[in-house]
């Protein structure tokens, strides 16, 4: 039974909304909005779509910068340095394949793919990979059984990426679904989804590549469009949009999985990750609970570290945030920081030694990397991100971690991280409402969330599935793009659950089935004061700029 | 805190507190999977990496102290992935090395057919002095060789360069290549215009072990 109710039923005003800040760190647009924006472009207009030219735009004004401190001694020559600009802009947008260079080793791929499939040696280096692993194909029972499958193909057809069983085994499927999203295209028209007995399968076209999510979760097609993005936005996180587009406009029929080697295990640790993790759907990042005061001393460190051409500091403990320092133009998107800390999750390499790797934030700025000097701190939990527009500043880097990992070590804050981590989030007790059993509470102004950890009657990981989709399904009522819902009442076997939206949080909490509305609601104005108390060790409230 | 030890040199301090007389960087190429990773980890930890298959994201960068006749050289190791999408990342990375060590896996037929493209990207990304070495890795696996020993002696001789087969399951070799390398620069660094000139062909030649054919 689910039950609308009149928002003047609550008295508590949006400006109140406790968590919020005037100077956000991150992107704070909804994501929903978003998401319509992105549908309602036509397949020709992908322009807008793509953010581009904020990195060329970096190293412009370092440029100018330089110019600028150099015009005492010397007449500037603008015509001169715009050249140089576009020299470097083209540099830092130099992707690991040169134009020619393409072509060529395609090519040779190409020939030698058919010597390898002449000689059958195709099957052994597929089962040379994956020794342990059975193979599932689209007639195994267990490959069936999957809740939500996730597949991506090239326009062409060819196989890239299947959350289940071998891309290659699936290869017909792959042909079915080209068909029949080019079959609706050529009519100027685009599938969305389709209805299958439990099944909602969802379409979504990114020239040059298609993505399908196939789901009996019972997620909303929104949802699932939603995560499909973040499929497609992991790999353009690994290519760059430039380079995709180039390579298939080069050869349309290339097989993609030559390039993404290596990354499968990012894919499949986002979308396993979009099952369990709150942060997708609320698109908003969590907080590492911390001291306001410590985490003041980490921003303040890692600010008077700042080095030339340094965008993002981010620090990220856990999966989640404990500070964020950045350049004074440019924001994070919460998307953008989703992709690191699945980086983060899936790769284990991060942890034993300092790594350099450039990655692209699509949100951001899809056309270029941002090169990103990845250390763990002193073996904490604590992971140092330092992210640049200069491929060759590793050094600078890597001395900028060194003298933020001093002023930490001395004024003990990483001791304070690894305390917290360990500590995890608070319970649901601590918030001392007996009514209640979980929520969730999302600041819009500042696009952080906060929910207390999965303490009983959900310690077991099959009901925080059922809870998730508990929350799922609320989530998709309120956000319902044809009948949007400011406050939603529901009551369903094993619990009731609230959702409320206004303009400056959004929030869903979970009763025991027998609550009344009344009760629930007495019990959210509780839940907004703690967070309003706790706010300060909750959220990153006053971020500093470079 | 710098002093002056038996050849010379200034020794520095390392961030963490180790004493070095001087540093350089070596690194690690080849293509994707040939075990560049695990090789590293054998010889900076002693370990394998077995199990599943961690392939390394952009360029990973660990340091490790050796001793080469009483000069400490610590040896700033760079382990590089090999996947084509990160090679201008590397390449432009080519220049600082002082020491390229170049691995195929013996294994793998492509990984040695690569060898040839990864040695014309040498010439042409890395400085002219650099000290290259050509390594045969996962030469434990004899039943599923696939490059003979005869023909990777033969590759490495066209071009002037060391071979040796290595396996960081075993660790056989593995030390030694780290090693060579150091002692080749050191040797470079320290050498008095009258001294013999040290070659590292010889000396790997004389020290390598030979993997053993039964198994």
């Amino acid at each position: 039974m689910a039950t609308s109710l009149h928002s003047n039923q609550i008295s508590a005003g949006q400006e109140h909304a406790p968590g919020g800040s005037q100077n956000p760190v991150l992107v704070t647009k909804d994501s929903y909005e978003e998401l319509e924006e992105d549908l309602s472009l036509d397949v020709d207009q992908s322009r807008p779509r793509h953010a581009s030219g904020v990195i060329a735009e970096i190293v412009e004004s370092r440029q100018h910068s330089e110019v600028d401190s150099n015009q005492n001694n010397a007449a500037v020559d603008y015509p001169a340095t715009d050249q140089q600009v576009k020299g470097i802009t083209a540099d830092t947008n130099h992707l690991s394949l040169g134009d020619g260079q393409l072509t060529d080793e395609s090519e040779v791929f190409v020939e030698e793919e058919e010597q390898r499939l002449r000689s059958g040696s195709v099957l052994q280096t597929v089962e040379k990979t994956k020794p342990a692993v059975v193979e599932e194909d689209i007639h195994s029972a267990a490959w069936k059984k999957h809740k939500k499958h996730i597949f991506i193909l090239s326009e062409a057809g060819k196989p890239i990426y299947s959350r289940y069983g071998n891309e290659d085994k699936l290869v017909t499927l792959m042909g079915v679904i080209q068909a029949l999203m080019s079959f609706v295209q050529d009519d100027k028209d685009s599938l969305r989804s389709v209805v299958a007995g439990g099944h909602l399968i969802v379409f979504l076209l990114r020239q040059p590549l298609m993505l399908v999510a196939a789901s009996s979760t019972g997620e909303s097609q929104q949802q699932l469009f939603l995560q499909l993005r973040y499929m497609y936005n992991q790999i353009l996180s690994v290519l760059t949009h430039t380079q995709l587009n180039r390579i298939f406009e080069q050869r349309r029929n290339y097989d993609l999985r030559r390039l993404l080697s290596g990354t499968e295990r990012f894919l499949n640790s986002l979308a396993d990750l979009m099952d369990s993790d709150p942060c997708f759907l609320l698109t908003a990042v969590r907080g590492l609970p911390l001291d306001n005061t410590v985490r003041d001393v980490i921003g303040q460190s890692m600010q008077s570290a700042k080095v030339k051409d340094l965008v993002f500091a981010i620090l990220i403990a856990d999966g989640q945030l404990v500070t964020l320092v950045h350049m004074k133009k440019y924001i994070l998107h919460p998307a953008d920081l989703h992709l690191v800390i699945n980086l983060l999750k899936a790769s284990t390499s991060f942890e034993t030694s300092d790594s350099w790797v450039p990655l692209c934030l699509p949100n951001f700025d899809s056309s270029g990397y941002l090169y990103s000097h990845i250390s763990y701190l002193d073996d904490s939990p604590a992971c140092l991100l330092l992210m640049t527009v200069d491929q060759m500043a590793f050094k600078e880097m890597e001395n900028c971690k060194q003298k933020i990992l001093e002023k930490l070590k001395k004024h003990n804050c990483l001791a304070a991280i690894k305390d917290s981590v360990k500590r995890g989030s608070y319970t649901c007790q601590e918030v001392g409402i007996s009514e209640l059993r979980h929520f969730l509470y999302k600041n819009k102004s500042t696009a952080q969330f906060t929910a207390p950890s999965w303490g009983a009657p959900y310690s077991d990981p099959a009901e925080q599935e059922r809870l998730f989709s508990l929350y799922r399904f609320v989530h998709q009522k309120v956000h319902n793009p044809a009948r949007p819902l400011k406050i939603l009442f529901y009551v369903g076997s094993h619990e009731s659950a609230l959702g409320w939206i206004t303009s400056g949080f959004e929030l869903y909490a979970v009763f025991s089935p027998l609550t009344t509305k009344q009760v629930a609601i007495l019990a959210v104005n509780k839940i907004l004061k703690w967070i309003k108390k706790e706010e300060e060790r909750l959220f990153i409230l006053n971020p500093p700029e470079y | 805190m710098a002093g002056t030890n038996i050849n010379g040199v200034v020794r520095s301090t390392s961030v963490t507190g180790e004493f070095y007389d001087f540093a350089c960087k070596v690194m690690l190429i080849g293509d994707s999977g040939v075990g560049k990773t695990c090789l590293l980890v054998r010889f900076k930890d002693g370990a394998f990496l077995s199990g599943s298959f961690i392939s390394t994201v952009g360029i990973d960068f660990r340091n490790k102290i050796v001793d080469v006749e009483g000069t400490k050289v610590k040896l700033q190791i760079w382990d590089t992935a090999g996947q084509e999408r990160f090679r201008s990342v590397t390449h432009a990375y080519y220049r600082d090395a002082h020491a390229l060590l170049l691995l195929f896996d013996v294994t793998n037929r492509h990984s040695f057919e690569n060898i040839r493209a990864w040695v014309s990207e040498i010439h042409e990304y890395a400085k002219d002095d650099v000290v290259v070495m050509l390594l045969g890795n996962k030469c434990d696996m004899t039943s599923e060789r696939c490059v003979k020993r005869e023909e990777a002696e033969k590759l490495a001789k066209d071009n002037k360069i060391p071979y040796m087969e290595t396996s960081a399951k075993s660790g056989l070799n593995v030390d030694l290549a780290f090693v060579a390398v150091a002692k080749d620069l050191q040797m470079k660094k320290t050498r008095r215009p009258n001294d013999p000139k040290f070659s590292v062909l010889e000396y790997v030649d004389q020290q390598k072990q030979v993997p053993s054919k039964c198994c």
